[in-house]
């Protein structure tokens, strides 16, 4: 069950960041040659920065289910069992704490900004734009909670997850190349 | 004393694998409750939010996916013939190859772990077949893949040039020369290497083949003229250079029809992914830029270094073993964004140029991408190698040896990385 309901929000956020990739790629490309024809558009700024931050937090809920946020793990690891177990609960207890506190500021803001619409796309609420911060700061504890199994049974077997995620793209890229 | 327990927590939940972002954010937030109370809390939505908009950062996704596209549409070949054709004559050319092809690549994509995985595992299992042995052939790779993120596009370059607010347009120029400089010493290593244990050339110089392997790999030269001559030449930004790469990419991909729908999504899907990992970071640093200003931190550093010497040369020296420490722990993009909002007041107040100082912190993170024990270069041309860590770092010193002299070299004349800067924006 856990582990379909991962599967399931995993593919939705996969195609969800690729989608957005796409569409930012897609105005990038279309201003930078509008531009050098001798035009720009008025909305360009504005937008693409709002995919940016789109991109950012439902990225960061997928890197978070993959447990591919930036870390230092070399002193977690080190520590002695059951010490170790105890420091990892610690430690998912501040994060998850991070994301529900910016969960509660994100809901508040939105409260705050409704009514207001974006400066070059008028017909664009503010509040749907900044919904990504609290929808973000969600779907990360979301995506933290369906990814702590795995992460508890590495660190306890001793596994550094970036070591772990450095042999599977050298093996993807040993096979690509017929090394393997 | 607060500014101590900031520090001591956030080192603390940096130890406990805490994402470093949300130990930057949540050790902020610890220091606005202590100054200003729990009404301070509303505001961390919205910087978390403005900290992720920041427009210049575009060029960020557009790198990483023009990298991307590029690692899977199948120009390492070509590339390998075409520099193999240039220098495979030289003893060691094997290992030169690896270099150059590194530079190049370096020209195109924003990711040096990526590279070292592309790049690495066609060249190394090659390299050990001809004699290398895996730890040369390892830090070869490992230590040519981190000198690329002193030459442009460079993620770190784009990262400190938005949190020093300087041109990455000039900061990306000042990158050029000391990668040459970097790459020629290398190179010189390597040859070092190859005739101290007897190691082979490649093939004999030949017009015609060089000839034939340019033609073959022309259209990949697109992408460093795009780049390059569009940004040098003053024509595009580096964010609109960015687009434009991520155009060409396709193309070139397309032109060499190795590239398909499902590569493609792969790119995409990179290229959001490490994007959001930095631009997390950035956001959580605007929290902690907050807390920073209002307790006038940088400035108080900045002070209590004026007060020891004015001396620029002695600040630069102090905050070079500084970052070298700090890249002994620290992610490159993670180690800029804590450190350069706080140093820049200093930088400032000492005269020193923010462009030099920004190609002066690239290059000792660069370094720092070399030590153990974080070293997510290192690790990966290690793990395409099979080869010890440390039977490759003993190889490797000799590496990183020519990264700490090109270092010193531009950190005290300042001309090296500006000459070509103020000869385009002077």
């Amino acid at each position: 069950m856990l582990s379909r309901l991962k599967t399931v929000l995993e593919t939705f956020l996969e195609w969800f960041v690729i989608f957005l990739m796409v569409i930012l790629t897609f105005v990038v490309i279309v201003a930078v040659l509008w531009r050098l024809a001798g035009s720009s558009f008025s909305w360009y700024d504005e937008v693409a920065a709002i995919l940016l931050a789109w991109i950012t937090y439902y990225g960061a809920a997928l890197a978070a289910l993959r447990r591919r946020h930036i870390g230092f793990d070399s002193v977690l690891l080190s520590i002695p069992m059951p010490a170790r177990m105890w420091a990892v609960t610690l430690a998912e207890a501040i994060t998850a704490g991070f994301f529900i506190l910016l969960a509660w500021s994100g809901f508040t803001v939105l409260q705050v900004m409704s009514g207001m619409n974006l400066i070059s796309l008028t017909w664009v609420p503010v509040t749907f734009t900044q919904s990504v911060i609290p929808i973000g700061a969600v779907l990360f504890l979301v995506c933290q909670a369906l990814s702590l199994p795995d992460y508890w049974r590495t660190t306890a077997s001793g596994i550094s997850l970036e070591h772990a995620e450095i042999e599977e793209e050298v093996e993807h890229e040993m096979k690509k190349a017929g090394n393997a | 004393m607060l500014m101590l327990g900031i520090f001591v927590s956030m080192v603390a939940m940096i130890c406990l694998n805490i994402p470093i972002a949300v130990a930057l954010a949540v050790s902020a937030i610890f220091g606005l409750i202590v100054m200003e109370g729990t009404g301070a809390l509303v505001t961390v939505a919205l910087d978390m939010y403005n900290g992720s908009t920041k427009f210049s950062l575009i060029a960020i996704p557009m790198f990483v996916l023009a990298g991307a596209i590029m690692n899977a549409g199948g120009i390492t070949d070509r590339l390998i013939n075409f520099v193999s054709a240039i220098i495979g004559f030289v003893r060691g050319g094997l290992a030169m190859v690896n270099i150059g092809v590194s530079l190049f690549f370096a020209e195109i994509s924003g990711s040096a772990v990526a590279d070292v995985a592309a790049m690495g595992s066609v060249l190394i299992p090659q390299m050990k077949k001809r004699g290398y042995g895996g730890p040369l052939s390892a830090a070869v790779t490992s230590s040519s893949a981190s000198l690329a993120i002193i030459i442009p596009p460079s993620i770190p370059m784009i990262l400190y040039a938005t949190s020093a607010n300087v041109s990455v347009e000039q900061l990306f120029v000042a990158g050029v020369v000391p990668g040459l400089m970097g790459a020629a010493g290398l190179m010189l290593v390597a040859h070092i290497f190859a005739r101290r244990y007897n190691l082979p050339t490649e093939e004999a110089f030949n017009f015609q083949r060089l000839r034939e392997t340019f033609v073959d790999a022309l259209p990949a030269f697109a992408l460093p003229v795009i780049i390059l001559g569009g940004i040098f030449g003053g024509f595009v930004t580096a964010t609109e250079a960015a687009g434009l790469a991520v155009l060409a990419a396709i193309a070139v991909s397309l032109f060499y029809r190795q590239v398909d729908l499902k590569h493609l999504k792969n790119a995409m899907l990179d290229g959001g992914m490490q994007t959001a990992v930095v631009m997390v970071l950035v956001a959580a640093s605007v929290v902690m830029g907050g807390f920073l200003t209002r307790a006038q931190v940088p400035q108080d550093i900045a002070q209590g270094i004026l007060n020891i010497t004015n001396n620029k040369w002695v600040i630069l020296l102090i905050l070079n073993f500084f970052f070298l420490i700090i890249g002994f722990f620290l992610h490159s993009a993670a180690a800029i964004i804590l450190v350069v909002p706080i140093v820049i007041p200093l930088i400032v107040a000492a005269d020193i140029n923010p462009i030099h100082f920004g190609l002066v912190v690239t290059l000792n993170l660069a370094i720092g991408q070399q030590t153990p024990p974080v070293a997510s270069v290192l690790i990966t041309a290690c793990a395409v190698a099979r080869a010890n860590i440390w039977e490759v770092s003993k190889v490797n010193i000799w590496f990183i040896l020519v990264l700490l002299t090109v270092l010193l070299m531009c950190t005290y004349i300042p001309s090296i990385p500006l000459f070509l800067v103020e000869y385009f924006y002077g």
